[in-house]
């Protein structure tokens, strides 16, 4: 096969990535009553962090103390990021069980694309959600002392976040081909939010869930987000943190893809 | 010029060139998990430019060889070319070449007309400008300009089918496949759209299409194949396989059921007469409709009061019970069903 003939081919398959993650973003915003719970949800427990919780910053040795709303907005993102996927999830079970799913896969198309216009998608709500949930925490009284480059940051983990939580989402969708059953996975966010150090700092937590915690991927994005915020390495490692996010999204979307093959070889 | 990406079209197993068929099924084979086979052993060609009706009722295994030979699903014994393309090896050619609208029209309803056609547009290739004027262009073919910026939530049946049908056509497919695309229609929908079909048909295209309607089959296809549980069991044109009904039969309805064996004696000489299951009575005659006025003149007469004089069309049921000995409504759903 000549080189002119693959260059053809990724640049046909990139603008079809492309058109099915500008449709992903947009209907995912089209369906409000949907995406609304993953936007809600995070943002009251922020407000009521914020609002009620905020002395858990004057326990001794805790390592931010200009503002608790910004040691744990990096949790409300995550805890966001999550949730996004989940809908994505949610958004192809039931193009699987409407049929629209059918449509796609009888294109002529790299069926990967599929998965990756969804992910695409989902990041750029995860994009749009993390800045929205940064500005609320600002508005909270938040203070950062990572500037601009550690929002952008944050914004860029948040992203990668949302899109392998929205490949997870794809592939218990492409296995199960089951609304109902995604539907019922929300209870999972929190178990993944609650064994990181989401809303503590690391050493607060328990002696079980900190063992659970250092198994846990997202311990090391959440952390890395409070690193990049507040420009401190020692809150957590932001290469870490970009290590640990990127792992998961590939892994994730690795997951997705045998999934979907899966389901077409059946 | 040829696509130098596109592998060369295969060969049969004879070892002659079967390009020349749009469809070619040889003992084509399905069977699901537990054991269940929905397709067994169906052979079929369709030549290009024809119409071919594939018709079976719920369950009979038309769905499933239809996602088959659109690369949704693999055989599990057989072969299957479309459009000289291996369904199994060469499935990306095969989309390539092949237009779907599915049962239901499948389509997001959050979207509008025209988002779907350029995603479409764009799932086959196109840049979005050309995308963009493809749209445009499908959207006046079936007479949706109107509506094309409007949501699906807020189209009809027959609009919804209509746009199905254009978006199965974006990229000049030369085989289209329509799986019972008018079923849930009103007649106007339902006409509009076979309209459609034909002046596609006109225009080269080749149409494999499903459908539980005798009707619909009479109105569009040049060949029909009647499928029952996983088999072909009939195929010929439509008049062919109405002829296997018999004669047609005109259903005499008599207002005084007293004058019963009177009528019985003045039927007897245009055809056979029989008792109507629900009252009345039937006469088979190879003369069909044109025996209604000469029948009407012998009840009158005899002084025979008569209610109602109709020709009963022959519908896949009747062609069904000739062929199989069964009738067509089954209780095996199961078998299109999904895996």
């Amino acid at each position: 096969m000549t080189d002119v003939v693959l260059e053809h081919r990724a640049v046909t398959q990139w603008r079809v990535t492309l058109a099915l993650a500008g449709r992903a973003l947009r209907i995912q915003l089209r369906r409000v009553q949907f995406l609304l719970p993953s936007f809600v949800l995070p943002l009251l427990l922020l407000v009521v962090i914020a609002s009620g919780t905020s002395a858990a910053q004057e326990l001794p040795g805790f390592p931010v103390q200009s503002s608790y709303v910004g040691f744990v907005v990096s949790g409300t993102i995550i805890q966001g990021a999550l949730l996004v996927g989940l809908m994505a999830g949610i958004a192809v079970a039931d193009e699987i069980e409407g049929g629209f799913f059918d449509r796609l896969l009888s294109a002529p198309i790299n069926r990967a694309s599929i998965v990756a216009g969804r992910v695409l998608g989902t990041m750029g709500i995860g994009v749009f959600q993390a800045v929205l949930f940064l500005l609320v925490a600002l508005a909270f009284g938040a203070d950062f002392t990572g500037g601009l480059p550690g929002a952008l940051a944050v914004v860029a983990l948040a992203a990668i976040c949302a899109g392998a939580a929205a490949a997870l989402g794809a592939s218990i969708a492409l296995k199960t081909g089951s609304l109902s059953l995604l539907q019922n996975l929300f209870p999972i966010v929190f178990v993944l939010l609650f064994t990181a150090p989401a809303f503590l700092p690391h050493d607060y937590l328990n002696p079980a869930l900190q063992a659970i915690s250092d198994y846990n991927p997202l311990t090391y994005v959440v952390e890395g987000m409070r690193g990049a915020l507040f420009d401190s390495p020692g809150l957590g490692s932001v290469p870490l943190g970009f290590l640990s996010a990127a792992a998961l999204l590939v892994a994730m979307f690795a997951l997705a893809v045998w999934a979907m093959r899966a389901r077409v070889k059946t | 010029m040829p696509d130098p990406a596109v592998p060369p079209r295969p060969e049969s197993s004879a070892g002659q060139a079967t390009g020349d068929a749009a469809v070619l099924v040889e003992n084509l084979e399905r069977t699901y998990k537990g054991g269940l086979k929905a397709v067994d052993g169906v052979n079929l060609i369709v030549e290009p430019g024809e119409i071919y009706g594939f018709l079976g009722p719920n369950g009979a295994g038309k769905s499933t060889t239809v996602r088959i030979l659109t690369t949704l699903l693999r055989p599990t014994g057989g072969r299957a070319l479309v459009a000289g393309y291996d369904v199994v090896r060469q499935a990306p050619e095969v989309r390539r070449n092949i237009g779907v609208a599915l049962q239901e029209a499948a389509l997001d309803p959050l979207m509008t007309g025209r988002e779907l056609l350029q995603l479409q547009g764009a799932l086959h290739g196109l840049r979005r400008e050309e995308a963009r004027e493809r749209a445009a262009e499908l959207l006046e073919r079936v007479d949706l300009v109107e509506a094309g910026d409007r949501r699906l939530q807020t189209y009809s049946g027959g609009m919804t089918r209509r746009l199905d049908l254009a978006m199965a056509l974006v990229h000049r497919p030369a085989v289209l496949f329509l799986d019972e695309p008018t079923t849930g229609l009103d007649p106007v929908s339902r006409n509009a759209l076979w309209r459609e079909v034909r002046s596609l048909n006109d225009d080269g295209t080749t149409v494999f299409l499903t459908t539980q309607y005798l009707e619909e089959a009479e109105q569009l296809a040049d060949r029909v194949g009647i499928i029952d549980r996983g088999h072909i069991v009939a195929e010929g044109t439509p008049d062919e396989l109405k002829r296997l009904v018999g004669n047609p039969a005109l259903m005499v309805k008599l207002i005084d059921p007293a004058q019963h064996d009177e009528a019985c004696r003045v039927l007897a000489p245009h055809g056979e007469v029989s008792d109507r299951s629900g009252g009345g009575l039937n006469v088979r005659t190879p003369l069909g409709a044109r025996a209604i006025a000469p029948i009407v003149r012998s009840l009158d007469e005899a002084r025979v009061e008569v209610d109602a004089v109709e020709l009963e069309e022959v519908s896949l049921d009747d062609v069904f019970l000739a062929v199989t000995g069964h009738p067509a409504e089954s209780d095996e759903d199961v078998r299109d069903a999904q895996p």
